[in-house]
């Protein structure tokens, strides 16, 4: 077999790289890989190429020496007319792609779980401070059972006569209204929700509902009604000890380590 | 290519034992109830279907369709004949799957299969007839008619001959005269299905499960099995039935004739008798179940041609949301705007906005009707045209008036825009219901004013105002078959500060909400949408006819003279 030109080489690393970056990393082993830091990669490699090849004059020379021949030498005649016209061809393509391009929607930044206030209210009425309000129904989990229970199935109630439309049967924010809603309605099931917030928050999210969140999200686009407006006081807390043992997750405490 | 080989054979085992072990445990048909089932219903089913199996779960006010009651033994999506149970892997497979266009959801990733399956066993034990154990008849398959244009078209003569018009309408839109009428066995208000939106079918699209839907029936719905009575002229084979019609078509008949339709008659009761007399369970002799078999070999090839018409009504999935790529792009043309009629509007593909019931609001929509709004636009130098189109069963113009408020119920549709395009993406949108602190301009249009589209201002759902510079907009609206159909149009610019301005290339945020005044719709209580997006998409730049061919003579040039320099440096050296 004859021995591949150092140009052929470098080309087939660097071509080589570029499918194991996009398509055996990103896709195969791992989720795919931004376009920038592929870019990032491929701007090292092509570094690391041009090193290589100009340690030695030698070497530089060797690497050169196919574009030359291609550029010049008769018997190459087929390979640099082939050349001449793929690479116009190719630049014509793609700069015509970039300018046709049409402009997409700018995306909306949203930040799903904004810095909630920091006095939590019912209505008007202020319970406290959002630091340090507890779930007034949570101790009967140990302390009584039995009425811990008929929080809990009251909470189920609210959940599948106000909730579930949205949120979900599997409180995985799939309701028969959920797909069409924008942006999406929480997923319970999700282990980065309710392991992350206090049960105060959980309240303040349901009682002041979409338009009660602050600009960073977006209150214009969510539909989650005011549910202050519907529920009392203790169908929310009901509701929130409802999630947690649905889904298993316990809520976070207060002083307990992120 | 071993290792292949292995994984190949692991899976097949895998399924191999999978099955068998499915067919031990659960081939049997009596209801054998484990603690394990009742555990998983109360949790899983209890709070839509109750806690006795009724129906009644505290969740099911508000649905529609009702969550089914399981003590009726009445089933609508089944693999079996009229007036049979259906088989466990029935019941199995829409636990697994659920129904499209209700709010029962597919259990799959949420139950194990053996949790499935003990939930069947369970919700078996809420009906007596289940314990008899006998294996229920099952719908055959066998002369599927394949689904061609041929077959399509003799379907569509029978959905006419068989009266499917009466409740799915002309061309099967679900609003035939019926369609307000129809109640279940339940005594609930119930809506023959939209054929065009396949989305919505609770089992299934394809035309085998259409087919199990004209044989088995939907029980406990109005739509009837295709047998016995239900069926034009059961008994008769092509060649009679179409005789009978061209008899039955004449003015007068001779005596000869009118001996001849008796036979006809006779026939068919004859026919019909037998299928009673099968649903109940008397058993039939050899020759009887002979006539009975002919019968039905009528019906089950006329039932194919109509699944295959059926099939053919709507596309293979609901449409993409106009999201991301697919926002609404108005597109520019140089000269006069289309009319609602201009065969130009067929040219652009119309984008799908899903609308939703509206239940943030008092008095909020738990039952929408109205499932969608497609939208097409076009825009000149100095005007916009929409074009919306929405299927909604009934033509509603305010002849009845709401309980509560008094106010006339006829069908509506507004599109909503901010007043102002918010400038940049972090800027506040208007609240996407009709507005709050930041207004929202609006197009309302409504059934019985068709050719007037009123401006109204809003900052909130319940405060809408009316402008008071009217008659910027052209409008056109019509009902047929089903579908409304709402031609807009309007100047880019207004001299009024209330109205939305509109620039090529900005990216506009809209809305819409609609009503169905059959469906009890009135004020806040409608379908709304989410906010989406909407432009007047730029004339392509003539910069890309000028640039790409530049940069590929300038590229050849630099080919061109990287030779030339090469040879003159070989000629030195």
């Amino acid at each position: 077999m004859k021995k591949l030109s150092l140009f052929t080489i470098c080309l087939i690393v660097l071509v080589g790289s570029w499918v194991v970056l996009r398509f055996a990393i990103g896709g195969i082993v791992s989720v795919p890989i931004p376009g920038s830091v592929i870019a990032m990669y491929m701007g090292l490699i092509i570094i690391a190429i041009l090193v290589h090849i100009s340690v030695e004059d030698s070497l530089f020379r060797e690497f050169l020496r196919p574009i030359r021949e291609t550029l010049v030498e008769d018997r190459r005649q087929v390979r640099r007319r082939v050349i001449a016209v793929l690479i116009p061809l190719f630049l014509l393509g793609y700069t015509y792609s970039i300018i046709a391009q049409r402009a997409n929607p700018p995306g909306s930044p949203r930040d799903a779980h904004p810095s909630p206030p920091l006095e939590l209210t019912y209505k008007d009425e202020v319970i406290g401070t959002m630091q340090d309000v507890v779930n007034p129904f949570r101790h009967y989990e140990k302390d009584d059972p039995e009425a811990f229970k008929a929080h809990v199935e009251n909470g189920r109630r609210v959940y599948y006569q106000n909730c579930f439309y949205c949120h979900g049967d599997h409180l995985d924010g799939q309701g028969h209204f959920a797909p069409h809603l924008q942006p999406l309605p929480a997923n319970f099931q999700d282990p980065g929700i309710i392991p992350n917030f206090q049960e105060a928050f959980f309240f303040w999210r349901i009682a002041k509902g979409g338009p009660g969140l602050p600009a960073a999200g977006t209150p214009w686009d969510s539909a989650m009604p005011i549910w202050e407006n519907h529920l009392t006081k203790d169908e929310i807390w009901d509701v929130i000890l409802f999630l947690s043992e649905y889904t298993g997750y316990q809520f976070r405490t207060f002083g307990e380590a992120h | 290519m071993k290792n292949r080989n292995v994984t190949l054979l692991m899976l097949v085992l895998g399924i191999v034992v999978g099955t068998l072990r499915c067919a031990v445990t659960y081939a049997q048909n009596a209801p054998e109830a484990s603690e394990k089932g009742k555990e998983v219903y109360d949790q899983s089913c209890a709070h839509c279907h109750g806690t006795e199996g009724r129906g009644d779960g505290s969740a099911a006010e508000n649905l529609l369709p009702r969550p089914r009651d399981f003590t009726r033994g009445l089933y609508k999506i089944r693999s079996t004949e009229s007036g049979q149970l259906p088989t466990d892997q029935d019941l199995f497979d829409i636990i697994t799957i659920g129904m499209p266009g209700s709010s029962m959801p597919g259990w799959e990733t949420s139950l194990s299969a053996d949790d499935r399956w003990e939930v069947v066993a369970y919700i078996k034990t809420f009906y007596d007839g289940f314990k008899a154990g006998e294996a229920p008849r099952e719908i055959s398959l066998d002369g599927k008619i394949p689904y061609a244009e041929q077959s399509v078209e003799t379907g569509k003569g029978l959905y006419v001959e068989l009266g499917c018009v009466e409740c799915h309408g002309n061309i099967g839109r679900g609003d035939g005269t019926s369609a307000p009428t129809l109640t279940d066995e339940w005594g609930f208000q119930t809506w023959p299905a939209n054929l065009a939106q396949s989305w919505n079918f609770r089992g299934g699209a394809d035309t085998e499960a259409i087919f199990k839907r004209f044989i088995g029936g939907i029980a406990g719905s109005p739509m009837p099995a295709f047998e016995g009575d239900s069926f034009l002229h059961f008994g008769l084979t092509v060649e009679e039935s179409k005789r009978l019609t061209e008899l039955e078509n004449k003015d007068e008949m001779t005596e000869t004739e009118e001996a001849e339709s008796e036979k006809f008659y006779e026939k068919m009761d004859a026919a019909v008798n037998l299928a009673l007399n099968r649903t109940e369970g008397i058993e039939l002799t050899a020759a009887e179940q002979q006539t009975y078999d002919d019968a039905m070999q009528v019906v089950y090839e006329k039932s194919w041609h109509l699944a295959n018409y059926v099939k053919s009504l709507a596309p293979e999935q609901r449409p993409e949301p106009a999201i991301g790529k697919n926002v609404l792009r108005s597109q520019y043309v140089q000269d006069a705007l289309p009319g609602m009629e201009d065969p130009v509007w067929e040219t652009l593909q119309a984008r799908h906005f899903p609308l939703v019931g509206q239940i943030v609001i008092e008095p909020r929509q738990f039952n929408p009707t109205i499932d969608s709004v497609d939208v097409k636009s076009f825009y000149n130098d100095t005007e916009v045209a929409f074009l919306f189109t929405w299927d909604d069963r009934t033509h509603t113009i305010g002849d009845e008036t709401d309980e509560t408020t008094g106010k006339p119920l006829e069908d509506a549709l507004a599109i909503q825009f901010p007043v102002k395009v918010p400038q940049g993406p972090t800027a506040p949108k208007p609240y996407f219901l009709w507005g709050g602190r930041l207004p929202v301009y609006l197009w309302h249009w409504k059934a019985s004013t068709p050719e007037q589209v009123t401006e109204l201002t809003a900052k909130g759902i319940n405060a809408a105002e009316v402008q008071e510079a009217q008659g910027a907009l052209q409008a056109q609206g019509v009902y047929t078959d089903g579908q409304y159909k709402l031609w807009v149009k309007r100047a880019l610019k207004t001299d009024d500060k209330k109205d939305l301005q509109l620039d090529p290339g900005v990216f506009v945020p809209i809305a819409f909400s609609a009503w169905d005044g059959a469906n009890g719709d009135v004020d806040a209580k409608r379908v709304v949408s989410s906010w989406y997006t909407f432009v007047l998409e730029p004339v392509p730049s003539s910069r890309r006819f000028v640039y790409p061919p530049l940069i590929a003579i300038l590229s050849l040039g630099l080919l061109f003279g990287l030779r030339a320099a090469v040879q003159r440096r070989n000629s030195v050296s």
